[in-house]
This record gives C-alpha cells, sequence and structure tokens, in this order.
C-alpha cells in the first residue's frame, strides 16, 4: 500500500483499539503481568543497587493529562555529547504503578549520535512516569514526571 | 511464519555523511499484554509482544532495545543516527511467542 495510507491505518488501528478495549474487567482481582515488578525494584534492577540523581539533563517529554491510556507518546532526550568517551548508555522508561513497572530498555552507541529515544506506552492509570539515563561513566540520571490517565490502558 | 507490515522511515529525506539524522520502525503488531479478556470470549487474551528490536548499520549494531509489554499497539522506535556511508540500515526484532523479522532500508548519502 502507499506510504500514506500504511500512516493512516497505523493511527486508525490504534484509535479503535483504544476506543472498544478488549480490555475490561468487570470487577474482581486486577490482572498481573507476567513480568510483574515494581518501581523500586526495576531501578534496583537496573542501577546494580546504586541511586539514580535527578537531572536537567535529562529531558522527559510526557503529556500532563492522557485522554488514552492505551497510546501515551514518551520522549527522552538527553544532553550529551555521545563521543566514545562520553555517551548515554542507556535510556530506560519506567512506570509508577502498572503491574510491571518496565516498558522499555534502549541501548544507545555514539552511532546514534544524539541521545533521544521516543516511542508510545500504556499506562494503566493515573502515575508517575520515569526516565532512568545509564551514561557511560556509570552514572544514573533521571526525570520524572506524573501523567493523568483518564481511560486506562492496559486491560 | 506470518508477515507484518512495517516501515523505516528516515527524516530528512535527503541527508549527508557526517549528518545525524531522525530514525523511526513501525510496525503492525496486536502488542497483549497478557492481562486483557476479549470481551466476547471472557478468556484471557495470551501475552503476545514485540520483545526486541535491533537497528544494525552496514553491518554494526548502533542500538538495541528491549521491549517489555506494555508498549502500545503498532509500536513506533524513534531514535537519531548519524550517517556514516552509503549501505543498509537493518531492523531485526522479535516477539515474546518466537516470531523473528526484519526490515531493511538502503542508506543513500547525498555528497
Amino acid at each position: 500500500m502507499q506510504r500514506r495510507d500504511f500512516f493512516k491505518k497505523l493511527g486508525t488501528v490504534a484509535a479503535v483499539s483504544a476506543v472498544m478495549p478488549a480490555m475490561s474487567f468487570a470487577g474482581g482481582a486486577k490482572p498481573v503481568s507476567p513480568n510483574k515488578m515494581d518501581y523500586n525494584t526495576a531501578v534496583n534492577t537496573i542501577t546494580g543497587g546504586k541511586t539514580p540523581k535527578p537531572s536537567k539533563k535529562v529531558k522527559l517529554k510526557v503529556p500532563e493529562i492522557a485522554e488514552n491510556g492505551a497510546v501515551v507518546p514518551v520522549t527522552v532526550t538527553v544532553d550529551s555529547p555521545m563521543t566514545e568517551s562520553n555517551y548515554v548508555k542507556a535510556i530506560h522508561i519506567l512506570t509508577g504503578k502498572n503491574s510491571n513497572a518496565r516498558t522499555i530498555d534502549v541501548y544507545l552507541t555514539p552511532a546514534n549520535g544524539k541521545a533521544m529515544f521516543s516511542t508510545r506506552i500504556k499506562l494503566g492509570g493515573t502515575q508517575k512516569v520515569t526516565a532512568l539515563v545509564e551514561l557511560s561513566n556509570g552514572e544514573f540520571l533521571t526525570a520524572s514526571q506524573s501523567v493523568k490517565v483518564t481511560i486506562g490502558g492496559c486491560g | 511464519m506470518q508477515k507484518r507490515k512495517s516501515l523505516i522511515k528516515i527524516k530528512p529525506k535527503r541527508y549527508k555523511n557526517g549528518e545525524i539524522v531522525k530514525v523511526s520502525f513501525m510496525v503492525m503488531h496486536p502488542m497483549h499484554t497478557g492481562m486483557a479478556k476479549d470481551k466476547k470470549t471472557k478468556k484471557i487474551i495470551p501475552a503476545k509482544y514485540i520483545n526486541s528490536v535491533k537497528f544494525i548499520y552496514n553491518g554494526k549494531e548502533i542500538t538495541s532495545m528491549k521491549v517489555w509489554e506494555s508498549l502500545s499497539v503498532n509500536p513506533v522506535f524513534t531514535t537519531y543516527m548519524k550517517i556514516n556511508g552509503k549501505g543498509k540500515l537493518t531492523v531485526k526484532y522479535t516477539d515474546n511467542t518466537g516470531e523473528a523479522h526484519e526490515k531493511t532500508k538502503k542508506i543513500k548519502p547525498k555528497g
């Protein structure tokens, strides 16, 4: 199909599946991820116990209010020269309350040129989203922002 | 194996050697968390989600990702890459049920 049609289709499918989610539980137990892990455990697993430091070098862009928790855009940008001696090794995107706090771990190299990663994630409800960044010198930096979710996206 | 529609997009479309361009990879995939119930059958839809993505430029892995189940349906992965010669960008990805695919785009710097 033509490129523009492909893009349209991508957006449409996302919208349709959001409006008619096969994802409601009529009361009863809350669903649990097969990879269940809470935020603090996720951070410790990633940093090996090191305490990450909030840093203005990490810019996290998420909407303040997400109408649809199934498709929440997240962009992380890190101020870094991305040279062999000084680059962003990894960007981890974590959530505060999803059953599995981890959403994605992105391993960059100097060949990326700039430290940035963008995607769309599901949020089960209003919660904090955190970018946890690992630098080549072993430092861990973070930036967080709360996202208000009006319709939950995990199902 | 099921074929998946996917796309690699580079912005800007015309670039030179040394330029840092935005690269996006998008793929049609249901990204089932394994926690949702099908409304009709009332049964849990088994987890089926992309779990790894790699960007390989002229044989060198420049970016790799470990993906968990809460990425949105039809996921998009966007980052930057430095143009360093003519060749190919290949995106390889797998899902948790064992599917493995790849998509390639030619890299043709102008000047």
